[in-house]
């Protein structure tokens, strides 16, 4: 049976928030920015006015000032996002118990099984975006198709309050690769030197072809052309199991030094590790990214032989593959920690004859006490001694800076 | 239009339903509700502002729509009124 999935994606979400309780901001050029004093200082959204004027969202506010001049910037209130992003989902709710989040602003909708209570899948777009619109305020965009990567790119074609159909290739043979989820910069470039320049070509492409240029990935997009992509919408009646917990950190200066790097691994350690708990998993692969001041990226990652849930475990990873993998021929501008291969069992492990045992149980000890009274009296009631050295730069506690909400990593 | 954000006096009933009761506009004005015609999630669109609105009648047979947004009231009211 042919799937109906839907993908609803919300109108420069951010920006229509603003606009939502301030309505004299709609006829003037805004964007939602981060505050350039933290270095977050780049254009998360932007209404139709200020997209005319050619903002561009990811762009810094100099930038974007530099083409329009009369740009009224705004701060973003995360927790009004939050809010809406929840009632509009509690709305989508109502037609399936199928609807999978894609960041705050995103969600697919598996309508299958609920087509023949609402009459027909056309009649289902109408009713979300007029609801959507009259009962919150906001406009969606909606793809519908028969798998979720049409429907995203269902979603990206039509225009604002309105829904677009996709029901077979022909309908975007024509389109630029770079339209399909996955195919981002690096890899349409990529393609693009294999003369594979729309969604049609990259179709008709053998599957070992792309495979020989991409790897997994070339397997991945050659089933995300064809419309052969069977992921499943997931139920969130289920409880969804975290795969990876992971955060970031732009602090408010370049980091020069090892010091200055262990200073922030510290925290996101502690801060991840504190998000762990809270979940009671327990991992066993460590990741690290690293941005440097040119903004080029670099993501290593390495195993643990035993699984852990302790902060220390991570922070010495993360430290032993940042000194193996990097040097300081360029500052860092911001590191990332992630942790993977989650289980909520702790592994029973030979004891190591020739370890330290007893000192990583005095460490697990001493981390649950730690835990214990950060819990209590709050982050900042007990902290390493290299925090509190360089405020300017951890001037802030773990959870203050999570880049990546939760849901990001519960696919 | 803009929102006026408004005191309310409420009836929180055992079924766990909020009902306006009177609306207190300033230190001498309080309005009765004597009805209430409508309940329904609904955004302003003039004023801004989303939340739940309550079509409600007043003493006076007036229809106001009051709306509830995150623990506030608040009414749409015209700018050169105040």
């Amino acid at each position: 049976m042919k799937r109906t999935i839907l993908h609803c994606d919300l109108n420069c979400f951010f920006a229509s928030v603003e606009m939502l309780y301030n309505p004299e901001l709609r006829k003037v050029p805004m964007a939602v920015a981060g505050d350039p004093k933290f270095r977050h200082g780049i254009i998360l959204a932007k209404n139709v006015p200020a997209k005319r004027k050619g903002v561009k969202t990811a762009e810094t506010i100099n930038e974007a000032l530099q083409k329009c001049p009369e740009l009224i910037i705004r701060r973003p209130d995360y927790p009004s996002y939050q809010y809406f992003s929840d009632r509009v989902r509690s709305l989508y709710e109502e037609y399936t118990d199928k609807v999978e989040p894609f960041g705050i602003d995103e969600c697919w909708l598996d309508i299958t099984e609920s087509i023949r209570y609402f009459g027909s899948a056309e009649k289902i777009v109408k009713d979300l975006l007029y609801r959507v619109r009259n009962e919150i305020g906001l406009t969606l965009s909606i793809g519908q198709s028969f798998n979720k990567v049409y429907a995203k790119l269902g979603s990206d074609l039509a225009a604002e309050n309105c829904g677009k159909k996709i029901s077979s290739l022909a309908e975007i043979r024509d389109l630029p690769a770079d339209r399909l989820l996955g195919v981002g910069y690096s890899t349409y470039e990529r393609l693009k030197s294999y003369n594979i320049f729309t969604i049609g070509d990259l179709a008709e492409k053998p599957l070992d072809f792309l495979h020989g240029i991409l790897g997994k990935n070339g397997e991945t997009l050659y089933c995300y052309a064809n419309g052969m992509d069977l992921s499943e919408v997931e139920d969130t009646s289920s409880s969804s199991i975290p795969k990876s917990i992971s955060n970031s950190m732009t602090p408010s200066r370049d980091l020069y030094d090892m010091d200055d790097v262990r200073l922030v691994l510290t925290i996101l350690s502690d801060s991840v590790a504190a998000r762990l708990v809270e979940q009671g998993m327990y991992f066993s692969c460590v990741h690290l990214y690293v941005r440097n001041s040119r903004l080029q990226i670099r993501s290593m990652q390495t195993s643990l032989r035993e699984n852990s849930d302790l902060a220390g475990d991570i922070f010495q990873c993360a430290v032993r593959l940042f000194e193996e993998n990097c040097d300081f021929s360029m500052p860092y501008r911001s590191l990332g920690v992630a942790v993977s291969r989650l289980s909520f069992a702790k592994q029973i492990s030979q004891t190591d004859l020739f370890g330290n045992e007893i000192y990583s149980l005095k460490r697990k000890k001493e981390e649950k006490a730690l835990e214990e009274i950060r819990r209590r009296f709050g982050y900042k009631a007990a902290m390493t001694l290299r925090i509190l050295e360089d405020q300017e730069l951890s001037g802030m506690g773990p959870d203050d800076d999570c880049f990546f909400p939760d849901e990001n990593f519960r696919r | 239009m803009i929102r006026k954000y408004v005191d309310v006096i409420c009836l929180n009933d055992k079924g766990g339903n909020t009902r306006p009761l009177c609306l207190i506009w300033d230190e001498v004005r309080k309005i009765p509700i004597t009805s209430i015609k409508e309940i329904c999630p609904r955004s302003s669109l003039k004023a801004g502002g989303s939340g739940m609105r309550y079509t409600c009648v007043f003493s006076s047979r007036l229809v106001r729509h009051l709306f509830y947004d995150r623990g506030k009231w608040y009414v749409e009211m015209h700018d050169h009124v105040i």
